[in-house]
């Protein structure tokens, strides 16, 4: 007969996959029972300690650890490539607002000039001035995180997306400590985006992982092209009244082109024979992951747009940023169906074999 | 694997399946008594682990059993498994080692003996000014 701690015990191993629950699941539970005398069984319920261990089980299996079922490897890989993308944006993105702003501020009107820098400078209070300051310098923490994951300091890396991502929440600890706080869909879209980063990170880069690669650029190239296009889109849309936000637009729509132009190359060269060995390999054009992770990407990004677009439609902002916002809404909403489909087809298609641990990098 | 090292557990799963094969409460039982108490392996930990040992060819399957009407694993060390173990094993003995020869020269330096050359009592003597010349 099935004990009343059996039966909740099979309720926590739904955690995991079914794949791996129909391998496994017999096994667990035979293993898990052991330590229990049958007449107490029914007075027991799995300890929490045991419940997380078969969470991080279920995470590990689902993101592509040793003994997940294929299109959980291709979810690991799709997640982890994500996160790097995701960073790189959140990096670029504050390492360009900050280089703007000080090149402002350099060249700004004294009182204006006077006006950014009192908010650091303590005249409000010296928590006050801690507090801006940190706001301001703890985002580039994501350049940091960058930096470490592509050297494979993944703790290093995690750590200091957090460290990043906490800013978003202040809007937050306002409003839990009755300070004056005005929360819109804009902050929560933002602080979701950095927030979902994290959780990427840490669910996804566990120890069966490969190290983190971008497909065929040099990281530091990367994010220079990123901040040059984001720097460019502002300088270029200088009225904007999210113009660092729309950037974001410009840089997904950029890594789009760039796949499809490369998935494009690939096609041609595979049929005209050129194709080396393995052209479509985990990381390659033709994996699935990088479509998957882009649509993802855009995913993150349109959430953002939505979030700008409602709160420039309360602020009664002019016609013309609502067409601009809404048609970028439009275009990553589209991208994201696009890319969901292409990434779907191709790992139906089974062009590419699945990432692996000694998933390559190269696209070209 | 191999590049990364053996993780605590790893280890000590992979110790425990020296001396006969396995199954998963064998293991944990046994990883128990080996740490003196100090590992305790979760379920999912446990599986965790296996599947890593697995996937890396340093356990495999050995045999499967009915008991109480559910499926019982054993699982053996393979030889890949048996050089991880010992190569693991003879760098931490290396690191045993250097570590009795400090807190040695660290005893020595602390009784007035002359700690040797090489291993310096503290870690605040600079690598070119050992032995003296300062």
């Amino acid at each position: 007969m099935t004990s009343l701690l059996e039966k909740r015990y099979r309720r926590v191993l739904r955690m995991l996959p079914a794949s791996y629950r129909a391998q496994r699941e017999e096994e667990i539970v035979d293993t898990y029972l052991q330590d229990f005398d049958e007449y107490e069984q029914d007075e027991l319920r799995p300890t929490w300690r045991e419940v997380a261990s078969i969470a991080a089980l279920a995470v590990r299996t689902r993101t592509g650890g040793a003994g997940a079922a294929p299109r959980h490897v291709l979810a690991g890989a799709t997640v982890r490539l994500f996160a790097l993308l995701s960073i790189l944006l959140h990096g670029a993105r504050e390492l360009t607002d900050r280089a703007l702003a000080l090149a402002y501020v350099s060249g700004a009107p004294a009182r204006d000039r006077d006006l950014f820098l009192g908010v650091f400078d303590g005249q409000q209070g010296v928590l006050s001035g801690v507090r801006e300051t940190l706001l301001w310098l703890l985002p580039l923490c994501w350049v940091a995180a960058y930096a470490a994951l592509l050297r494979d300091r993944r703790r290093t890396a995690l750590v200091l997306s957090v460290l990043a991502a906490l800013p978003a929440l202040m809007f937050a600890v306002d409003w839990a400590t009755g300070g004056p706080v005005r929360i819109d869909g804009f902050d929560i879209a933002f602080a979701a985006s950095g927030w979902l980063t994290v959780l990427a990170l840490s669910c996804a880069f566990h120890s069966d992982a490969p190290a983190a690669r971008l497909p065929a650029v040099r990281p530091g190239l990367a994010l220079m092209a990123v901040c040059v296009l984001m720097g460019g889109s502002v300088v270029l849309w200088r009225d904007g009244a999210d113009s660092v936000w729309s950037s974001g637009t410009v840089c997904v729509l950029a890594g789009v082109l760039w796949w499809a132009a490369a998935l494009v190359r690939g096609d041609r060269r595979g049929r005209s024979g050129e194709a080396p060995a393995g052209e479509a390999s985990a990381g390659g054009a033709g994996d699935p992951a990088v479509p998957l992770a882009l649509a993802l990407l855009s995913l993150v990004v349109l959430a953002e747009r939505t979030g700008m677009l409602a709160l420039l439609v309360q602020s009664r902002m002019p016609a013309s940023y609502l067409y601009a916002a809404g048609a970028q809404a439009a275009v990553l909403a589209g991208l994201v169906v696009a890319l969901g489909v292409a990434g779907g087809r191709l790992a139906r298609r089974g062009q590419a074999p699945l990432p692996t641990r000694e998933e390559s990098g190269a696209l070209e | 694997m191999a590049s990364r090292g053996l993780t605590q557990t790893a280890f000590f799963v992979l110790v425990a399946l020296t001396d006969e094969p396995r199954h998963g409460y064998g293991i944990v039982q046994e990883v128990d008594a080996l740490s003196g108490g100090r590992v305790q392996l979760r379920i999912g930990t446990l599986y965790g682990v296996l599947d890593r040992l697995a996937a890396d060819e340093l356990i495999e399957l050995d045999r499967e059993e009915a008991h109480q009407g559910r499926l019982r694993r054993y699982y053996r060390l393979t030889d890949a498994g048996e050089a991880a173990l010992s190569e693991e094993a003879e760098r931490m003995a290396e690191g045993a080692r250097t570590a009795a020869r400090r807190v040695e020269g660290r005893r020595g330096g602390a009784t007035g003996k002359q700690p040797p050359a090489a291993s310096p009592p503290h870690g605040h003597v600079r690598p070119g000014l050992a032995g003296g010349g300062a």
